[in-house]
C-alpha cells in the first residue's frame, strides 16, 4: 500500500472560516456527502529532521512527515558528517540540531498532511487534522482544507468519506490556530491524538491538545526519559487512554520472555528470580525500565530502592514475595548502527535460584546485535535457555494504524501498572 | 512463591493477536441456545483478552419480543458462573449489548434493523461495519441472506459480512443450491461457512506441524505412508439433539464436515503461500480427488451402525431407539466408518479410514499416521514383529502429538521395542485453548475466511458421500445398520473392514 495524496487540491481558507465550511461540506441537504462514522485523528507532526534535510539540500521534497527510507538513510549520514557519537540514532533531535548549524535554504513543497499513509486512509477517518509547525518560527499561520475519499482499490467504498485540516506555520501561529480545533472534534465521535515528536517540545501544547477523553498516542523513546516516563504515569493515572509505541515495541520481548516459562515445569523458577540484567541501546532506558517493571509487577516484586551509577547504569533492589532480594540492572550498550527508535533493548538475563535445584539462567538477546556481555560471568553451572527475539519491521504508521483500528478507549491494564514503576525506578 | 504456579504469570494480557475492527455483530436466532451457550460467552471471553475495541456493540435479533434489558439480563443469568468473577467487566461489556426485535421473512422488520443499526453507529461508533450471524434454522440460511441483501445491509463488501452455521444444506444438490442463493446475496468473501473444528488449536496445528517443519512434508505421502485413520468418538449419545439428529444421522452430522475437514488439512498440497483463498484452494483440490474406496459397491467401504444399550447394572445406558424423541424403529446412525481413497500423486493407493460415533468408550479426536514398515527386519522385535511408525495427532483431549519408533531394549541382544516421543499441549504450553467459537467468530469479525468452508469446499465433500446418501435414500438394506453395544468401539463390522485390509483400527 503507497500512501494517498488527497483527491482535491486543498483549499485554503482563513481560520475562522474553516469550521464553517467543513460544517457546510458534511451538511444533510448535500446529495454527495456522507461523512465516515469513524474517529478524528489529531496528529502533531514536526518532521524536523526531514524539514533540515530537505533545507539543507540532502533529500528532496516533498515534505510528508512519514518515516522513509530516504530520510532515515540520510540522517544517518549526517550523525557520521557531524561527529555525533555512532551510537545517536538518526531521527532525534541532536540530528536536527546537528543540521541546523548548517546552511541551506532548498525549498520543497510541504504535504504533510495531506500525504496520508495508506495504513491509516484505509481506516477512513472521518477528520484528520494535522499541526505542522515550520522551522521558521515567524511563518504566519496557513490552514488548508480538504475533503478526502481512500480510493476503491485501498478498501475505499463511495459513500463515506473523510477531510484534511492542516494548520502550517511558527509555532506562535500554530498556538493562536488552536482555538477552532475544538468545534472540529466531533463530540459523538472518538478522537485520537497523535504526538509524532519528542515529548520535550512544545509542552504547552501537548497539554492543550491532549485532553480527556481524546485517546493519547506518543513514543516515549522520544524526549527525555524522566519527562517521558512522567508523563507516561501522569496521564494513566489521571484516566486517559495512553498509547505508548516504545511499550507497543517490547511485545517482541514479553512474548518471549513468557514463551520461555510457558512450560510448567518451568514456571517456579519464575518465584525465585535473583536476578534481572537488561541492556538498552544508548542512553535511554525507558524501555528497558519498562520491561523491568512489567516483569515486576507480573511476579508481584515490591521495590526496595532504586539509585543511578554514573556510567548511565540504573540498579535497584526489590523483595519477592517470599522476602528473598531481587537485583535489578538496566545498562546502556554501544552499539554500531543504532535503531531509529533510541534505546532499544539489546538484551536481557533473568537469573533463577530455585531451592534444591540447579540455578536457572533465561537470556534473551535480540536478533539485531549480541549478547556477549550478558553471556558472560559465572554461569556454567546453570541451566541456560538462549532465545533470540526477532526485530520488529513495522512502520510508526503502521503501529499508529493497528492501534486506531483497535480502538481502545482504556490504556492497556499492563502499560498501566508498569508506567508508574518504571518512573519510580528512573529516579 | 514456593507453591507451583498454576498460570504463567507472564503470559497474563500479552496474547499477540490481531486486531478486531470497530463494528456490530448482529446475531439472528439471538433468543435460541447457541448464543447463551456458545457466542455471547465466546465475545466476553474476547472482550476479557481485550480484544474488542471499545467502538463494539452485539445487536441480539429474534422474533420474540425482548428489550435489550431483557436480553442483557437473560444473557448474564445463562452466563452467571462466568460473570460471578468478573461483574465490572460485564457491565461495561453488556452496554454494548441491545436487542431488536426482527423477524427475517418480515421485509419491514429489516428496514427497522437498518434504522436501528445507525442508532448503533452513531451511539458506539461502530463505523457501519457488520457482521451477521446466522443462528437460525438451516432453512432460513438463503432466505435469511436473500432478506439481508434485500435490505442493503450486504452492499458493502468491506463492511458486512455474514457467518452461517453448519449445516450448509443436506446435500450434494442442496448445498450447491444453497450457494447459489447465498452468493446472489454478496461476494464470497462476505460468507463465512462456520465448522467449528477448524477453530481447534489442534486442527490449524496440522497445518504449522506439516508446514513449518521440514522433517514431515518430505515423507507425508504414498512412499512413506502406508493408511491414515481419522477418528472423532463421543462417550455422549443423542441428549436432546434427537429432533436435529434423527434427521441427519452421524455421517451428515459429522463426517460430512469435521472429519472431511480433518481429512482435507491432513492431505492437502502445500499451499503457496499462508493466504485463505491459498489454503481453502488446496482443500478444496484434495477433496475433488477423493472418493468412496469402492464407489460402485459402497457397501464394501462404509459400515453404519446405531448404539444399543449398555453400562453396567448400576449405571445403565439407553440405546438410540430407546433415547426421549427417538423413533423406536429408527435407522438413523449414530456410527459411520468408512474407507476413502484420494486419488493424486501424493496419496494413490493410500486407504484413509474415517470413523465416528456417539456412546463409544472413549471421547476422542485424532488423525493417526501408519508409516510403512522397514524393508528388511535386521532385528527381533520384542513383541514378535516390529511396530509400524505412527504418528499420532490429537486433536481432544489430552492435546498434542506422538511419534512411535522402534528402540534399541536395553541388553545384551539387539532386539528392537516400540517407544514414544510426546509433544503435549499441555506440558508445553499450560494454558488451556480458546474454546473454537472464540477463535472462529474473532476471524469472521476479522474478515479473515482461512479458517471457514468455501463453498466449492463444501460442495467437493457432499460430493464425496453422494453415493452413501443415494444408496441409504434408494436401498437402505444394503446399508444395515449394525447395532453396538453403548461404550464399546462401534459394530464388529467396522472391525471387519480394517481386517479385510491386514489392519486393525488404532485403540486410544
Amino acid at each position: 500500500m503507497s500512501p494517498q495524496l488527497t483527491l482535491q487540491t486543498p483549499l485554503e481558507l482563513p481560520p475562522s472560516e474553516i469550521p464553517a465550511y467543513l460544517e457546510q461540506l458534511w451538511a444533510k441537504d448535500q446529495p454527495t456527502s456522507q461523512g465516515a462514522h469513524t474517529f478524528c485523528l489529531l496528529v502533531w507532526q514536526p518532521a524536523w529532521v526531514e524539514q533540515q534535510l530537505v533545507r539543507t539540500g540532502r533529500i528532496n521534497g516533498p515534505i510528508t512527515g512519514v518515516q522513509r527510507d530516504e530520510v532515515i538513510t540520510a540522517a544517518r549520514q549526517v550523525v557520521s558528517d557531524s561527529d555525533l557519537p555512532l551510537t545517536t540514532p538518526p531521527l532525534t533531535a541532536s540530528v536536527g540540531q546537528a543540521l541546523g548549524s548548517l546552511n541551506g535554504d532548498q525549498q520543497a513543497e510541504d504535504l504533510r498532511g495531506q500525504h496520508v499513509d495508506a495504513a491509516v486512509s484505509t481506516l477512513r477517518p472521518r477528520r484528520l487534522i494535522t499541526l505542522a509547525p515550520s522551522l521558521d518560527a515567524s511563518h504566519p499561520l496557513e490552514t488548508l482544507v480538504a475533503a478526502y475519499c481512500p480510493l476503491p482499490e485501498e478498501g475505499g467504498g463511495t459513500a463515506a468519506c473523510g477531510d484534511v485540516v492542516v494548520l502550517r506555520g511558527g509555532y506562535a501561529a500554530l498556538t493562536q490556530g488552536l482555538t477552532i480545533l475544538q468545534p472540529l472534534l466531533p463530540e459523538d465521535l472518538p478522537s485520537w491524538v497523535w504526538w509524532n515528536g519528542s515529548l520535550d517540545e512544545a509542552p504547552e501544547l501537548l497539554e492543550q491538545l491532549a485532553i480527556a477523553p481524546r485517546r493519547l498516542i506518543f513514543d516515549s523513546a522520544l524526549g527525555s526519559p524522566h519527562h517521558c516516563l512522567n508523563l507516561l504515569r501522569d496521564r494513566i493515572e489521571a484516566g486517559q487512554s495512553v498509547n505508548d509505541l516504545n511499550w507497543l515495541r517490547l511485545r517482541g520481548w514479553r512474548e518471549t520472555l513468557a514463551m520461555v516459562f510457558d512450560p510448567p515445569q518451568r514456571r517456579n523458577a519464575l518465584g525465585h528470580v535473583v536476578q534481572l540484567d537488561i541492556d538498552v541501546e544508548g542512553e535511554h532506558p525507558v524501555q528497558g525500565l519498562l520491561l523491568a517493571a512489567w516483569i515486576a509487577d507480573r511476579l508481584g516484586w515490591e521495590l526496595g530502592n532504586s539509585e543511578p551509577e554514573s556510567n548511565g547504569i540504573i540498579t535497584a533492589s526489590f523483595s519477592r514475595s517470599d522476602g528473598a532480594s531481587v537485583t535489578m540492572r538496566v545498562a546502556p550498550v554501544p552499539v554500531g548502527q543504532p535503531s531509529i527508535h533510541p534505546g532499544q533493548i539489546v538484551g536481557m538475563r533473568l537469573i533463577c535460584q530455585p531451592d534444591h535445584q540447579p540455578a536457572a539462567c533465561v537470556i534473551l538477546c535480540a536478533e539485531s546485535g549480541g549478547c556477549m556481555r550478558l553471556e558472560a560471568g559465572g554461569m556454567a553451572s546453570m541451566e541456560l535457555i538462549e532465545e533470540v527475539v526477532p526485530v520488529q519491521h513495522s512502520r510508526v504508521e503502521a503501529d499508529v494504524a493497528r492501534l486506531l483500528e483497535g480502538g481502545h478507549d482504556t490504556t492497556t491494564p499492563l502499560l498501566a501498572a508498569a508506567a508508574p514503576l518504571a518512573a519510580k525506578l528512573l529516579h | 512463591m514456593s507453591t507451583t504456579m498454576t498460570t504463567n504469570p507472564l503470559r497474563v494480557g500479552l496474547r499477540q493477536e490481531r486486531v478486531i475492527a470497530p463494528q456490530c455483530l448482529v446475531i439472528f436466532g439471538a433468543s435460541g441456545d447457541l448464543t447463551h451457550r456458545k457466542l455471547v460467552p465466546a465475545l466476553f471471553e474476547l472482550f476479557m483478552q481485550r480484544r474488542l475495541p471499545s467502538e463494539f456493540a452485539v445487536l441480539g435479533c429474534a422474533r420474540r419480543p425482548w428489550s435489550d434489558e431483557e436480553f442483557r439480563s437473560k444473557m448474564a443469568e445463562a452466563m452467571a458462573d462466568k460473570i460471578t468473577d468478573n461483574p465490572q467487566a460485564w457491565e461495561q461489556f453488556s452496554a454494548g449489548m441491545f436487542y431488536e426485535p426482527v423477524d427475517l421473512q418480515k421485509p419491514e422488520d429489516l428496514v427497522k434493523l437498518g434504522g436501528r443499526l445507525e442508532t448503533i453507529d452513531r451511539l458506539r461508533a461502530t463505523r457501519s461495519n457488520r457482521t451477521f450471524y446466522l443462528s437460525v434454522s438451516p432453512k432460513f440460511y438463503g432466505s435469511g441472506c436473500r432478506a439481508l441483501a434485500d435490505a442493503g445491509l450486504l452492499r458493502d463488501p468491506e463492511r458486512s459480512r455474514v457467518v452461517i452455521e453448519k449445516p450448509f444444506g443436506r446435500d450434494y444438490s442442496s448445498a450447491q443450491a444453497l450457494n447459489k442463493v447465498v452468493q446472489s446475496c454478496g461476494q464470497e468473501n462476505q460468507i463465512f461457512r462456520i465448522d467449528h473444528y477448524l477453530g481447534k488449536e489442534t486442527v490449524q496445528n496440522i497445518m504449522v506441524l506439516r508446514f513449518a517443519n521440514t522433517i514431515f512434508e518430505p515423507i507425508w505421502n504414498r512412499n512413506y505412508i502406508s493408511s491414515v485413520q481419522i477418528t472423532a468418538a463421543e462417550t455422549v449419545g443423542v441428549e436432546e439433539r434427537a429432533g436435529y439428529y434423527e434427521s441427519s444421522g452421524a455421517l451428515r452430522d459429522m463426517v460430512q464436515n469435521h472429519l472431511t475437514q480433518m481429512l482435507a488439512i491432513t492431505a492437502m498440497e502445500t499451499p503457496g503461500r499462508f493466504d485463505p483463498e491459498a489454503i481453502r484452494s488446496e482443500k478444496a483440490k484434495v477433496l475433488q480427488a477423493a472418493r468412496l474406496a469402492d464407489e460402485l459397491e459402497p457397501w464394501n467401504c462404509c459400515i453404519r451402525g446405531q448404539y444399543g444399550p449398555g453400562g453396567s447394572q448400576s449405571a445403565p445406558l439407553k440405546g438410540y431407539r430407546q433415547e426421549p424423541g427417538v423413533d423406536p424403529n429408527s435407522t438413523t446412525e449414530t456410527y459411520v466408518a468408512m474407507k476413502l481413497f484420494i486419488d493424486n500423486w501424493r496419496w494413490q493407493g493410500v486407504p484413509f479410514y474415517v470413523r465416528t460415533g456417539k456412546r463409544l468408550a472413549k471421547r476422542l479426536s485424532e488423525v493417526v499416521l501408519t508409516f510403512r514398515e522397514a524393508p528388511v527386519h535386521l532385528f527381533d522385535a520384542a513383541g514378535g514383529s516390529p511396530t509400524a511408525n505412527q504418528l499420532i495427532l490429537r486433536i481432544q483431549p489430552d492435546e498434542g502429538a506422538e511419534f512411535r519408533f522402534e528402540v534399541k531394549s536395553p541388553g545384551s541382544g539387539m532386539r528392537s521395542r516400540p517407544v514414544e516421543m510426546e509433544f503435549s499441549y499441555d506440558e508445553s504450553f499450560g494454558e488451556p485453548s480458546d474454546e473454537g467459537y472464540v477463535r472462529l467468530l474473532a476471524d469472521a469479525m476479522l474478515s479473515d475466511p482461512t479458517l471457514f468452508t468455501r463453498s466449492d469446499e463444501v460442495e467437493a465433500a457432499w460430493r464425496l458421500y453422494t453415493p452413501l446418501l443415494e444408496l441409504i435414500e434408494d436401498s437402505p438394506w444394503r446399508l444395515p445398520i449394525h447395532p453396538y453395544e453403548s461404550r464399546t468401539w462401534g459394530p464388529a463390522a467396522a472391525d471387519s473392514m480394517l481386517a479385510r485390509d491386514g489392519l486393525l483400527w488404532r485403540r486410544p
